[in-house]
């Protein structure tokens, strides 16, 4: 009896224990989707933000990508300007040089080593895009999610032409900053794939994509200026088709930049704007006849999409080179929009002459910059008259357009360019009107290399040849032990 | 049954309380051989009626009845009982116990005779742990305990201590496994010293491998108080201190600061140098920011205990207050705390025991920053030109916020631009303390029951039952203020710059862990000869975590009594959140010991756990030692000698684990949400991390164990340790992979001596203790032959997280020498910049071919030993502790020193590179880069210290009429530290120090009083 006694107590514990001990230890993941959900269950908003989320990288919002003011990383916000207006000869860190931010006066001033953050930045927005694209790209073609999902074929065909769009534009960011980058066309299924993965492909192979991705993207997009009239930030087909003309212009094949802007043409969805900050003024956003892809930034949303360079500009950086002001010839109305010298601020990025709203978006490709390419390769094939017709073109809307003071453009201020059969002289008429029409909007770097002088006009700089491209980032090398090679004399 | 049980409880009282027969007053003399001795417990055995010797060693007991017996027990002698038989005068002589040696420890889930154990384990004196008066038993631990490494992250009230024992055997959690009356913790801040009663640290694998999974990190063992039966013991105990931080660095004023500044500008730019042109200007103040930052902060803790029983229920309550108030001015930096705990043990019958143990906690942490964008980084960085606050005619003054913020904002006759850009805009650090309101509190039920059920004589069935329940509630307000510097969302504009707009952050969360283990334990000795014992048992730990947290923005009003959710803006920036986690684990252990004739010893455990946090591949660990103990005092051979009390040989070998990783580590998961993505690569494979440990000790006892000795000697290899390995960035913004990726060594020897000298009047002892350590990775995962941060990095044969940079080599004294080094390109250099080693020698100084390792975090030496003396009513105790052989990355200096904007600086600065031949240690002073923006080596300060921790005299009265006895004593805790390291606390713990709350010398005054 007391036998009995004892020995079911002592079962009654270590059974009570046993049973419970099987359900405790089946936990599954609280909050994060497991293989077995993914599979099975995404939800459509979840594809919908996939993509919607691989446009942060475009943004300026300050931490807006990688949170927590890491200057150390150079992550606070996308490094465009650094690199490009800071980089060429445009642009001074600071109205008054000092301390702050040194690492991107060794950039303008190319001292710079691989461990300055100014590449790690650019990288880091780069990959972060590519990523959440690979793996958006891999859910809507798997044949199995979307119907799952319950979204529209037409859905899915809009989103995936944005995506290949945006991975195309951050690789084409990419090849033109480092050269030969690791390419990543789908997510790594495992850990040992993404180390394996961690190796620079040539940018020929790069290239391919990229022309593989904007030729698939084209084929899914809608003709509409805006494909979803709600949200017009979306990239449309225009985009994708002038992003093809820009890879062109870049490989110098002038026939398909021609023939791509006729394509663009075609669509009939732009123009020059009357005026020439209507492309900037964020109250006109997505009203205008010019913008052709833009990141929409936004006040006032969870999470934070607004425009954080205007706090950038508050704090007293970017600030035009004396070598910048004088590009411009007297009276020409671009100069007060680009920068400010009295106020100390630049309307353009801000988005406003009159105040300081936090929307004002960043501009990426705009019909003026596509009327020079066309300009560009009308000069190359031999068409002077072709080209000087689209500069005086954009001499005159410059020169027709209201100034931001409210003053009255003189009688005579940027006379058209008279009619010339010299090359070189035409050429500098481009590359001046580039400069000017296109100041501060991160072109300036890129059009110097691609022109082959950036050499000569950047010497008095410090650039040599090996700046033509940048060091990878030590940061990257280091964490892929070194199977990520550096660029030469770095 | 049930009724029966009462019963008896009933008639057991009766008998106990009931009328004394026969009753008489008895008094005597206690003595030992040196003569009589004081504080001796006498008690009638069997009743609570009892007393205590007095100074002259005399005792009076009434109502004893005339065949009762009197017990006489004192620590460190031999209980004696002796028959009163009538007599009025019953003196006794005590003897002292050679074999005091031998208490019962606690060895897990059993336990065991001191003098037969066979693993590294050490006992930490309750008594010694007293005396350092902090507010966290974990800080009591630094440096009384060889192999032991205790180190607090922060000075602040409250701050988080971090314990390491045996080295460093992962990158993860090194935190030691606790575990309170046979419930597990991580964490043991909410305990009070007070309460505790014993504390032991399982150091080797075959002590800690009965904890399997969880103990590669070590195991620290904790029993609270408990009653004991006999008289009713009421004690309380006060103590009042006064804090002042320490080893605040020595800043530059306003006129140095100028002068430095200028000399930065010159050293920088060319043209007209407009610190020139600042010199003494009317608005300029003096302020030594830290001077207003601190002030005295004082702590003080009360204690009331109550304890008593009965020869079959034993109870203990005790009430602790622990209340801190920081150094930093205004009152937002406080810790508080109270506890109360009762014990209560009872025998129900000659076979089944009950007891519990239940603590409540509930304390009040109020921070203010004090890492990172702190208040203490401002005020080291903040010009010594800004006064503290805004002149009354300023029209940005106002009476709610009337200090300084952005650098002479109203100006008259200067360019508001340039003074931003010359006066660094770091905030005013004494707004920030006036305004911050950032409080935790936390309630915690922490305790256990359990039951204990003898099945036969020597058969004993145990079951406990452990919670461990906590409510945690942040709530961070951030209140507006400072000046407008036209930032802010269009909506917030002319609000001033800091917090802007105003916003209240609330988090409420709740864990409980469950904890559920069941153990039988025979024991029997076997022809007087063969001791054994054998014990199994199962454990259930399961774990369940969840939050909810919501913030708001835009409070229209914004006093204490509007700081609630509701009173935010509804608008705009509303968010709420909340989630949870859960983890089990199971674990089935045995454990068995043979002892023979007393002299050779032999233990073997063995633990098999399963954790959730692993895939059912890999879920089951499993985890043996065995040990082997031999005491050669006892042998025939050393019996003659004398001087020899204690002998004993040890040797083990085991393995440990460690499972401290996230929940669902091994699993490949998607983030949703508005960001969604690749939450990191699942690993599914990931298993355990293993700790395979060896350990040699011996024990020596020394004339009569006036002098014991012990050494150990160990070997702690850590395979498969649990590694969280970033991928490069191209992969984009995932978390981690955690890979077992290698496998990484701890050596060590460990001594500790200590001598106790009680024959004369004036009684002392002596302890030291120290342990060396060697870290070293042995080997790495093959997809990771190295694991790389900014600052330091992990590969083959090196120590863990080694510093890795530039070395710094000395100073450019002239373009010639940059010309003749830099051969391959000079870049910005110029003179008086950082000159770094070359190591390939190839003329330039790049990042693949110049970098090296340039130090580690990890010790090679702690040490701690102290003195302890008694003379009459007087003791005295001192103890000193510290490390050596250990760096340290001193980011706090690079901003302060070494960077290129207007900051304040040390008066070190003033011995900066200043012309050819000036200093070869410290680089021009600028506004552009010395060379300091590498991380060099530079930073890279020994960090090696000697800490007079604490030093305390006492006196102790006895005789006044109402108490045993009553001890004053005044206490000074953390007095004198000398150490070259420059940043705000050697001993801080992390591998960056980025400057933090200082640390504080605190001296007290206390009196213990026993009823």
């Amino acid at each position: 009896m007391k036998n009995i006694f004892k020995r079911s107590v002592i079962a009654f514990f270590l059974s009570a224990a046993l049973i419970s001990c099987t359900s405790e230890l089946d936990n599954e993941p609280i909050g994060l989707l497991t293989e077995d959900l993914v599979d099975t269950e995404l939800a459509a908003v979840t594809l919908e933000a996939l993509v919607n989320s691989a446009y942060q990288p475009l943004g300026n919002t300050l931490n807006g990508v990688v949170p927590g003011w890491r200057w150390d990383l150079g992550t606070v916000f996308r490094n465009d300007i650094v690199l490009q207006d800071i980089a060429s000869n445009d642009m001074n860190k600071k109205w008054n040089p000092d301390g702050d931010q040194p690492w991107m006066d060794r950039v303008g001033d190319f001292t710079f080593t691989p461990e300055n953050q100014a590449f790690n930045g650019i990288w880091v927005y780069d990959y972060i895009g590519i990523n959440r694209l690979n793996l958006g790209i891999g859910f809507l073609t798997d044949g199995v999610t979307v119907p799952n999902s319950g979204m529209s074929e037409a859905r899915k065909n809009q989103l995936l032409s944005e995506a290949y769009f945006l991975r195309a534009y951050y690789y084409f960011d990419l090849v033109n900053n480092f050269g030969d980058v690791p390419l990543l066309s789908k997510s790594p299924d495992t850990f040992a794939e993404a180390l394996d993965a961690s190796v620079r492909a040539p940018k020929a192979e790069v290239l391919a994509q990229i022309a593989t991705d904007l030729a698939t993207a084209k084929g899914l997009a809608s003709n509409a200026k805006y494909p979803d009239p709600a949200q017009r930030w979306r990239v449309s087909k225009g985009a994708i088709i002038a992003l093809q003309a820009k890879v062109a212009l870049f490989a110098k094949d002038w026939p398909t930049v021609l023939s791509l802007i006729t394509e663009l043409d075609g669509l009939g969805h732009y123009n020059l704007n009357a005026e020439y900050f209507n492309s900037f003024d964020a109250n006109l956003e997505f009203t205008d006849n010019e913008v052709i892809f833009a990141y929409d930034h936004r006040a006032l949303e969870t999470p934070n999409v607004n425009n954080g360079l205007r706090f950038v500009i508050g704090w007293g950086f970017f600030a035009p080179t004396n070598d910048f002001i004088s590009a411009f010839e007297s009276n020409d109305p671009r100069l007060l929009y680009t920068t400010n010298t009295t106020a100390k601020t630049s309307y353009k990025i801000r988005g406003s002459v009159a105040d300081n709203p936090d929307f004002g978006n960043k501009i990426y490709i705009r019909y003026a910059d596509v009327l020079l390419w066309k300009a560009e390769a009308l000069l190359e094939t031999s068409n002077l008259s072709g080209a000087i017709t689209i500069i005086n073109q954009i001499r005159t809307r410059a020169r027709t357009s209201s100034t931001a003071d409210g003053s009255i453009i003189p009688i005579g201020t940027l006379p058209d360019r008279a009619s010339s059969t010299n090359p070189t002289e035409v050429k500098n008429w481009l590359m001046h009107e580039r400069r000017v029409e296109l100041g501060f909007e991160s072109q300036r770097f890129n059009d110097l290399k691609r022109w082959g002088i950036a050499e000569t006009v950047l010497a008095s700089k410090g650039f040599q040849s090996k700046h033509n491209l940048y060091p990878i980032p030590q940061r990257d090398i280091d964490k892929s032990g070194g199977s990520i090679t550096q660029n030469p004399n770095y | 049954m049930k009724k029966k049980l009462i019963y008896k409880i009933f008639l057991l009282g009766t008998l106990l309380f009931g009328g004394a027969l026969c009753a008489q007053t008895v008094t005597g003399t206690v003595s030992d051989t040196n003569g009589v001795l004081p504080g001796v417990n006498v008690v009638v055995k069997g009743s609570t009626s009892g007393t205590a010797t007095d100074f002259d060693g005399k005792y009076t007991i009434e109502n004893v009845k005339s065949n009762a017996v009197l017990v006489f027990s004192y620590l460190g002698y031999i209980t004696k009982e002796i028959p009163v038989n009538g007599l009025r005068v019953v003196d006794a002589v005590l003897a002292e116990d050679s074999q005091s040696l031998d208490e019962i420890v606690l060895v897990g889930y059993s336990t065991m005779k001191k003098s037969t154990l066979t693993g590294a384990l050490s006992v930490v004196d309750v008594e010694d742990l007293n005396k350092a008066k902090t507010s966290n038993v974990a800080q009591a631990l630094q440096g009384k305990v060889a192999g032991v490494r205790v180190a607090s992250s922060s000075g602040a009230p409250g701050g988080n201590i971090e314990v390491t024992i045996r080295g460093v055997g992962t990158i993860g959690n090194n935190n030691p496994l606790y575990v309170v009356d046979g419930v597990p913790s991580l964490d043991i801040s909410f305990l009070n010293q007070s309460d505790i009663k014993s504390m032991s640290v399982l150091k080797d694998a075959a002590a800690a491998s009965i904890y399997g999974a969880r103990a590669s990190a070590g195991v620290v063992l904790i029993t609270t108080k408990s009653g004991v039966k006999g008289k009713t013991v009421l004690e309380a105990n006060y103590w009042y201190g006064v804090q002042n931080a320490t080893n605040l660095p020595k800043m530059l004023n306003a006129n140095q600061y100028m002068d430095v500044t200028e000399k930065a500008w010159n050293n920088t730019y060319t043209g007209t140098n407009p610190y020139t042109a600042d010199k003494g200007r009317s608005d300029f103040g003096n302020t030594n920011w830290l001077g207003e930052l601190f002030e005295p902060g004082k702590s003080q803790n009360l204690q009331l205990t109550a304890s008593g029983g009965s020869e079959n229920v034993q109870y203990l309550m005790s009430l602790g207050y622990y209340g801190e108030d920081g150094i930093v001015v205004y009152d937002n930096d406080k810790f508080q705390r109270i506890n109360f705990r009762t014990n209560i043990n009872a025998q129900l019958t000659d076979k089944f025991k009950i007891g519990s143990n239940l603590q409540l906690s509930y304390s009040i942490q109020d921070k203010v920053p004090s890492t990172g964008e702190s208040l203490i980084r401002f005020a080291l960085l903040r010009a010594p030109v800004i006064p503290v606050y805004k002149d009354v005619t300023d029209p940005t003054y106002s009476v709610e916020d009337p200090f300084t913020d952005m650098p002479f904002f109203t100006p008259t006759g200067y360019d508001q631009a340039l003074n931003r850009t010359m006066y660094e805009m770091v905030g005013n650090p004494i707004a920030q303390a006036y305004f911050s309101d950032d409080q935790t509190t936390r309630f915690q039920t922490f305790g256990n029951i359990f039951g204990e059920y003898k099945l036969m004589e020597d058969l004993t069935f145990r079951s406990n039952v452990g919670i461990d329940l906590s409510f945690y509630h942040d709530k961070t307000f951030n209140e507006n203020y400072g000046d407008d510097d036209g930032g802010g969302s269009a909506i917030d504009q002319g609000l001033g710059r800091r917090n802007r707009p105003n916003n209240l952050g609330e988090l409420r969360g709740e864990a409980f862990t469950f904890t559920f283990s069941n153990t039988l334990n025979y024991l029997k000795t076997f022809n007087e000869r063969h001791d054994f014992s054998a014990m199994i048992g199962t454990e259930l730990i399961s774990n369940y975590e969840s939050f909810i947290g919501a913030s708001r923005s835009r409070f229209a009003y914004t006093v204490d009594e509007f700081r609630y959710l509701d009173y935010g803006g509804s608008t705009l920036d509303v968010r709420n959140s909340g989630t949870a986690t859960e983890y089990g684990l199971f674990s089935v252990f045995g454990s068995t010991s043979y002892v023979l004739d007393g002299k050779y010893m032999l233990t073997a455990n063995l633990r098999a756990d399963a954790s959730s946090r692993f895939s059912e591949n890999n879920r089951w660990g499993y985890f043996p030692s065995i040990s082997a103990g031999w005491k050669l005092s006892d042998e025939e051979f050393l019996s003659e000698t004398d001087w020899l009390s204690n002998l004993k040989l040890r040797a083990s070998w085991g393995q440990v684990g460690n499972q401290n990783i996230d929940d669902y580590s091994y699993l490949e998961l998607l983030r949703a949400g508005d960001i969604p993505g690749k939450e990191r690569f699942g690993n599914p494979d990931l298993k355990w991390e293993t700790s395979t440990q060896q350990n040699i000790g011996v024990d020596v006892g020394l004339f009569n164990n006036k002098v014991a000795i012990n050494a150990e000697y160990y070997v702690k290899n850590t395979t498969d340790i649990l590694l969280p390995v970033g991928l490069p960035g191209l992969h984009g913004d995932l978390q981690p992979t955690i890979v077992n990726a290698g496998e990484v060594s701890n050596k060590g020897f460990e001594f500790s001596a200590n001598y106790r000298n009680s024959d004369n009047e004036f009684k002392y002892s002596l302890n030291a203790n120290f342990t060396t350590l060697k870290n070293n990775v042995e080997k790495l995962h093959p997809n990771v032959p190295s694991i790389v941060t900014d600052k330091y990095r992990t590969v083959v044969g090196e120590a863990l997280n080694s510093y890795y940079g530039y070395k710094m080599i000395g100073i450019y004294q002239n373009q010639s020498e940059i010309d003749s080094y830099l051969t391959g390109g000079t870049g910005s250099t110029q003179p008086g910049d950082i000159k770094f080693k070359d190591i390939n020698g190839d003329g330039k100084i790049t990042p693949d071919f110049d970098r090296e390792f340039i130090g580690s975090s990890i010790p090679d030496l702690i040490y701690g030993f102290a003195f302890n003396a008694e003379y009459k009513k007087f003791d005295f105790s001192v103890f000193f502790q510290g490390v050596s052989g250990v760096e340290k990355y001193n980011d706090g200096k690079k901003i302060v020193d070494y960077d290129t904007r207007p900051f304040n600086y040390t008066t070190a600065i003033l011995g900066s590179w200043d012309g050819e031949g000036s200093t070869n240690s410290m680089p021009r002073v600028a506004f552009n880069d010395n060379g300091s923006s590498n991380v060099s080596s530079i930073f890279v300060e020994d960090a090696s210290y000697l800490r007079l921790q604490n030093i305390e005299l006492g006196y102790t009265l006895n005789g006044i009429k109402g108490f045993q006895d009553m001890r004053l004593y005044v206490s000074g805790r953390n007095i004198f530290t000398s150490t070259n390291y420059t940043g705000l606390d050697p001993e801080v713990s992390g591998l960056i120090d980025n400057g933090t709350y200082p640390s504080s010398s605190t001296v007290l005054f206390g009196v213990n009083v026993k009823f």
